[in-house]
């Protein structure tokens, strides 16, 4: 993670685009008092070294009935990455961390059907050669959560677009 | 703006570019839509208004220094679930935290800006909470996949 450092203009254009994210540059470089270009340089930039990602969330997703659950997974650690990949794959798996303690995988599932979810834990991923142990845990409220902060895995193809 | 908005072929185009790119400019889905700017322009202000499409910007964790990711797994004793829950939201350094059903009882993520922080904090503050009986922690070595971007928008959560 060779990123480099943020300055204060880096954490206000965060700041604003997280309250609107199509918010122009023209309007941004207006109420920072930077001209355009830094910040179309800057918003690039950002988005190159993985900190900065726009994306769009539609009603589809925003469904009132989704729940959350983890699964801890042990798993054979030679082939701890395969197998992470391999459940990344899955649609329902959200988050997948290669972890050190008692497991070493963590999936975080978004789900509406509790027996799809039980699927998707008891028979693929406790099928799967090298994982000899799971629990799963299901969330039943989330007390404190940001979805807004993530950890950005797939950087964005930028092809030159800006908003202006 | 409150009547049923149904999502028509164009309108699943330009969502399909604004999730490539939600800075895309109205300009440049239009060219590639071969529509004009005033209607792109027009159907995004539309499913917004209708809360059908949320363009939204995300940041890393490392944007906000936060480089360390903990998740502990807390078994609850002597005192209600919730409670134990709502003073380990308190803590800044507490990223999140749910309620789960389970061998434990509450799901927690440290985002620390070093390891440094982890020895003072899990001593001296979490293990302090009234009601915690016992932490497990695991260390998150490789994020492989974070997709929360269309996570439930919880309440009590930050945006």
């Amino acid at each position: 993670m060779n990123k480099a450092p943020l300055d204060d203009l880096d954490r206000q254009l965060i700041d604003m685009l997280a309250q609107d994210a199509r918010v122009s540059n023209r309007k941004i470089a207006a109420d920072l008092g930077v001209n355009e270009g830094t910040v179309r340089g800057r918003i690039k930039r950002l988005q190159q070294d993985g900190l900065l990602a726009f994306t769009a969330i539609t009603s589809l997703d925003l469904d009132r009935d989704i729940r959350i659950a983890f699964i801890g997974i042990q798993a054979d650690i030679e082939n701890i990455r395969d197998v992470a990949r391999q459940i990344a794959a899955m649609p329902i798996a959200r988050a997948v961390m290669i972890v050190a303690g008692q497991f070493n995988i963590m999936v975080t599932c978004l789900f509406t059907d509790l027996g799809k979810f039980h699927h998707f834990a008891a028979d693929r991923i406790l099928a799967m050669p090298g994982v000899h142990h799971i629990e799963t845990s299901i969330a039943v409220s989330a007390v404190k959560y940001n979805s807004r902060i993530v950890r950005i895995t797939e950087k964005a193809a930028l092809d030159g677009e800006d908003a202006d | 703006m409150n009547e049923t908005l149904s999502i028509d072929e164009i309108d699943r185009k330009i969502i399909g570019h604004l999730r490539r790119n939600g800075r895309s400019t109205n300009q440049q889905i239009a060219e590639s839509l071969d529509l004009t700017a005033a209607t792109v322009s027009g159907r995004i202000r539309r499913m917004e208004q209708s809360d059908k499409l949320n363009v939204v910007a995300v940041s890393d964790f490392a944007a906000h220094g936060m480089d360390v990711l903990i998740q502990i797994a807390v078994e609850v004793d002597g005192r209600a679930s919730s409670d134990v829950a709502e003073e380990l939201a308190a803590l800044p350094e507490v990223f999140a935290v749910f309620l789960v059903t389970g061998r434990h009882n509450i799901d927690v993520l440290l985002a620390l800006r070093e390891y440094g922080e982890l020895p003072e904090l899990m001593i001296d503050k979490l293990s302090k909470v009234r009601g915690v009986r016992t932490m497990r922690p695991s260390i998150v070595l490789d994020v492989i996949k974070y997709q929360f971007e269309s996570g439930p928008q919880v309440s009590g959560g930050g945006a």
